[in-house]
């Protein structure tokens, strides 16, 4: 029986934060889209809306560069490629953390989730320093690999100012929030129905993979978005401790406001980005739903 | 908790009204002015300096761009002065207020940008030059007064790894037209083109691009060669020497030349409070508040007042007062037109995309 | 207490290790005897002292302890009813409008809100500052909330409203209790981005405002001294204690309905 209630009970609960982010996202963003049909000032900002002739001046020119000159479009993919690698190794290190944390007992559940959350309200810059003396030349980690990789006769590798330093960081960085919304999704999984498993001559990896996993996917999903679209933007990490090789479209995105004034064009590669990350997300959940493996189809195809 | 924020809330909107004193709004570079000159400021005019900071002269271009208000003094970098006079953002200086303009050396007056300092007034300068550890450069036997050994592969090969360069497209490539022998200001694409060859050569020797923390990786040891500021590098050095490091870091000034940076006070048109702005600058324009300043941090001071106020080892190193030899091949680099920032870009890009 | 495998502890042991071996060395080296960020020279005090004489630095800190609280409270409530709402009734707008400020690239944010924010002519300060983060954290919240919420158990939410419980009593007493832990998981999340935050605070914040970060940024170059290691520590040290506190006030809000 459908409520009458429920019709406006839709507004009620998503009306606010609806109208908050219209006033507040929607409408800023919406000059900046604007902003991406403009040209650029002559000395920084955006030239007048409507120039001297009064003609409107809005064009293409800025969009018809990000698609002729294609350096933008190979970073765009380089970022892609470490955002995704970030995702999955944030994946495989968050997922025993957060399994243990939602099966831990009631009075611990909450400190060691507060454990995992705690050094990140340190200041970020002094956690990248930090790894710059664990991955500098002179620390212990760097002298060990290159001790090891000297018995084998191969040059000294530098951790530090690398690909491997971003993607350490990049990883360190995204962490608990891929935990978060992992412990969130697994504390609720009702316990009863692995020992049931058990019960019938399941082994441990049969139950991770046929219950654990699949009810889990939600919680998977929304940490995979939540560590692989800000991955996507990020730029000061390259900027501290990245090598000659490791400028990612968030640092190009920057130059475009900074150094080169170029606001237009900052804008449609920060709309491109932004479009692409949104029509990713709705692919994955897409697949999501497509394939989500559930005790209950599984049942059904051995019937 | 319930009643926590609430509390929290009200200190927060209550804060503003708290601060009722007469307030100067100075917006600086961090550590780019002696906290005893701020404070001897606020004793005198019975004001509070309320300082807020930005570490790049384009964080604050683009945030004037989009409009923001409320500072009275801030202290841009010629270029970016130029920038923010052809925009319209500054209020002109009533000269008749600062007396102590005189000590300034003329030849920082009166600038291509702003002819007769109507909006601006010299306050320090850096270089962008080479530092360097000099016990590793020694044992490798480089130069250390030209461009060649952040530029040259001959060079570079005995540092690979251990060299990093500032990242910043005007600086670098400023560097690399110096190298070449043109101006630090030539904007003819084809010695562009030219500049970007001379750095994708020398690029895979080089540790990072970076302009935050090659300092601080300089100072420790792990870096042995920067392309870096001058004052950024004295500073490198004395927390070397407070470590108890086995070296020194040096300032090495190539004789093909190098970027001048002046940084001018100047003040914001719509400043709430252009009186007392007029009384900083002119306080900081007396000789010795302005050579505090060079004492502390290494800068170099145009200031003709400040000499005698000078450390005597800081007047004597060429690196912060050159010598007319060296200050004939000093540029200030000139803020580049829209077209020209664009193809900048594009090449800058390339060069850091690996293509 | 069930027996865990070996392999989880340990899996989950090299986690935690993960995550606190940077945490130890900044807060070993808050008292490090160098200027320098870099190598440990001897033990002092010495940073923790210049810390309390800082007045700067101390106002920073608390600004960003100040807006954390404010930022993460409100988006913690917007975001769980959107979370609550998406899940119901999936709205593509409101979808895509949680998820695009996670999205967007933060100095395309911080620009567009400085310019909507002056041409609205609202002052800038804390409270501008506030608003932005708001508006990035409230996604982080619903994203969470919402998956917690897939597979919930609809019919406890209709037995209650067939017994004649309210919408409101249905979602405090059933609902609200249900997700606590999503909401609790993205309120964390909203205030870790909001003590962290740079460039947009960098963009939004008036000609007198400084946070923490704002603070610590500006000193990239040279003076990253362990004075910002002590402020990190204490701050960390401070959050955690009105955690435990405001958790021992009203055990209600963080209790869980699993057993």
């Amino acid at each position: 029986m459908a409520r009458p209630t429920k019709r406006w009970g839709k507004w009620l609960v998503g009306g606010p934060p609806l109208v908050y982010l219209l006033v507040f996202f929607a409408a800023p963003t919406l000059i900046m889209v604007l902003a991406s049909f403009r040209t650029p000032g002559d000395f920084g900002g955006l030239a007048p809306l409507v120039d001297s002739a009064g003609k409107l001046d809005l064009n293409l020119d800025s969009y018809a560069r990000f698609f002729t000159e294609s350096v933008y479009a190979e970073i765009f993919l380089k970022s892609v490629g470490y955002a995704l690698l970030t995702t999955l190794f944030c994946l495989t290190l968050a997922y025993p953390l957060a399994v243990l944390i939602a099966r831990a007992g009631k009075q611990y559940r909450n400190l060691l989730l507060l454990l995992v959350i705690l050094p990140f309200w340190s200041n970020f810059l002094i956690r990248i320093y930090a790894w710059m003396i664990i991955l500098g030349p002179q620390a212990a980690l760097a002298r060990g690999v290159n001790g090891v990789l000297a018995a084998f006769g191969h040059e000294p590798v530098p951790l530090l100012f690398s690909s491997f330093a971003v993607l350490v960081c990049l990883v360190y960085v995204h962490l608990p929030f891929m935990v978060l919304p992992l412990y969130a999704n697994l504390e609720k999984h009702d316990q009863s129905l692995l020992d049931a498993a058990q019960d019938l001559g399941a082994n441990r990896w049969q139950r991770f993979w046929r219950i654990t996993f699949p009810l889990s996917l939600p919680g998977v999903y929304a940490g995979a978005a939540l560590v692989f679209i800000p991955a996507l933007g990020i730029f000061a990490i390259p900027d501290i401790l990245g090598g000659p090789d490791d400028s990612l479209i968030g640092n190009v995105i920057k130059q475009q406001f900074l150094e080169t004034r170029d606001w237009p064009f900052g804008s449609v590669l920060s709309i491109v980005l932004t479009v692409a990350a949104l029509v990713l997300a709705a692919l994955a959940a897409w697949v999501g739903r497509r394939n989500l493996v559930t005790p209950s189809s599984v049942e059904a195809s051995r019937a | 908790m319930k009643r926590l924020v609430p509390l929290l809330l009200s200190l927060v909107i209550a804060a503003p009204a708290l601060a009722a004193k007469d307030q100067l709004h100075f917006y600086n570079w961090n550590n780019y002015i002696a906290p005893e000159t701020v404070k001897r400021f606020e004793d005198l005019c019975k004001c509070e300096v309320v300082q807020t900071y930005y570490s790049d002269n384009e964080e604050l271009l683009a945030k004037l761009a989009a409009g923001a208000k409320g500072y009275d003094v801030m202290v841009p970098t010629s270029n970016a002065v130029e920038a923010l006079i052809k925009g319209g953002q500054l209020m002109p200086i009533d000269k008749s207020k600062l007396p102590n303009l005189k000590n300034i050396n003329p030849i920082y007056m009166n600038t291509p940008f702003d002819p007769g300092n109507k909006y601006s007034v010299p306050y320090a300068m850096s270089t962008t030059i080479i530092g360097y550890n000099d016990v590793k450069i020694k044992e490798l036997g480089l130069p250390t007064d030209t461009w060649a050994v952040v530029f040259d592969p001959k060079y570079l090969e005995k540092i690979k790894g251990r060299i990093t360069v500032l990242d910043s497209a005007n600086e670098l490539f400023a560097a690399a037209l110096k190298y070449l022998g043109y101006s630090a200001n030539d904007v003819d694409p084809k010695h562009w083109n030219e500049a970007v060859a001379v750095i994708k050569k020398a690029k895979p020797y080089w540790a990072a691009f970076n302009a935050s923390s090659y300092i601080k990786e300089l100072t420790v040891g792990n870096i042995w060669l920067v392309h870096g500021y001058s004052n950024d590098i004295f500073q490198a050095n004395q927390d070397a020497q407070a470590a108890g490091r086995p070296f020194h870091i040096l300032q090495g000034m190539p004789k093909e030349g190098a970027v001048l940076a002046v940084d001018n006070m100047v003040i914001q048109k719509g400043a709430p409070r252009p009186d007392l702005a007029l009384m900083f600058m002119n306080y900081l324009l007396e000789g010795k508040n302005s050579a505090e300043l060079t004492n502390l941090i290494g800068s170099g001071n145009p200031n003709m007042e400040a000499i005698k106020y000078i450390k005597p080892e800081l007047l004597k190193n060429p690196a912060i007062f050159p010598d007319k030899a060296v200050e004939a091949k000093l540029e200030q680099l000139k803020d580049l037109t829209g077209p020209q920032r664009r193809l900048r870009s594009k090449l800058w890009t390339e060069i850091k995309a690996g293509r | 207490m069930r027996r865990r495998p070996l392999g989880l502890w340990l899996a989950a042991a090299a986690g935690y290790a993960f995550l606190y071996i940077p945490l130890v060395i900044v807060v070993v080296y808050s008292f490090n005897d160098s200027r320098l960020n870099a190598e440990w020279v001897g033990f002092t005090l010495g940073w923790y002292d210049k810390l309390f004489h800082d007045d700067d630095m101390l106002v920073a800190a608390g600004n960003s302890l100040a807006i954390g609280l404010v930022a993460s409270a409100v988006s913690t409530v917007l975001g769980t009813m959107a979370g609550v709402a998406l899940y119901r009734h999936p709205m593509r707008l409101l979808s895509g409008l949680v998820l695009a400020p996670i999205a967007i690239p933060e100095i395309l944010m911080g620009v567009s809100l400085l310019i909507f924010f002056v041409l609205l002519n609202f002052t800038l300060g804390l409270v501008s500052v506030a608003l932005a983060h708001i508006t990035f954290c409230i996604g982080f919240v619903a994203i969470v909330v919402r998956a917690r919420l897939a597979g919930m158990d609809e019919d406890l939410i209709e037995a209650a409203r067939d017994c004649g419980a309210t919408p409101w009593k249905a979602f405090r007493h059933i609902t609200l209790p249900l997700i606590m832990p999503g909401v609790i998981a993205g309120a964390l999340m909203a205030f870790t981005l909001s003590i962290d935050d740079f460039v947009i605070t960098f963009f939004t914040a008036g000609a007198g405002t400084v946070t923490l970060p704002l603070q610590i940024y500006s000193m990239i170059k040279i003076a990253v001294t362990p004075e910002v290691n002590a402020v990190s520590t204490l701050l960390m040290l401070l959050t955690l204690a009105l955690i435990i506190i405001a958790s021992r006030l009203s055990p209600s809000l963080f209790q869980t309905d699993r057993e």
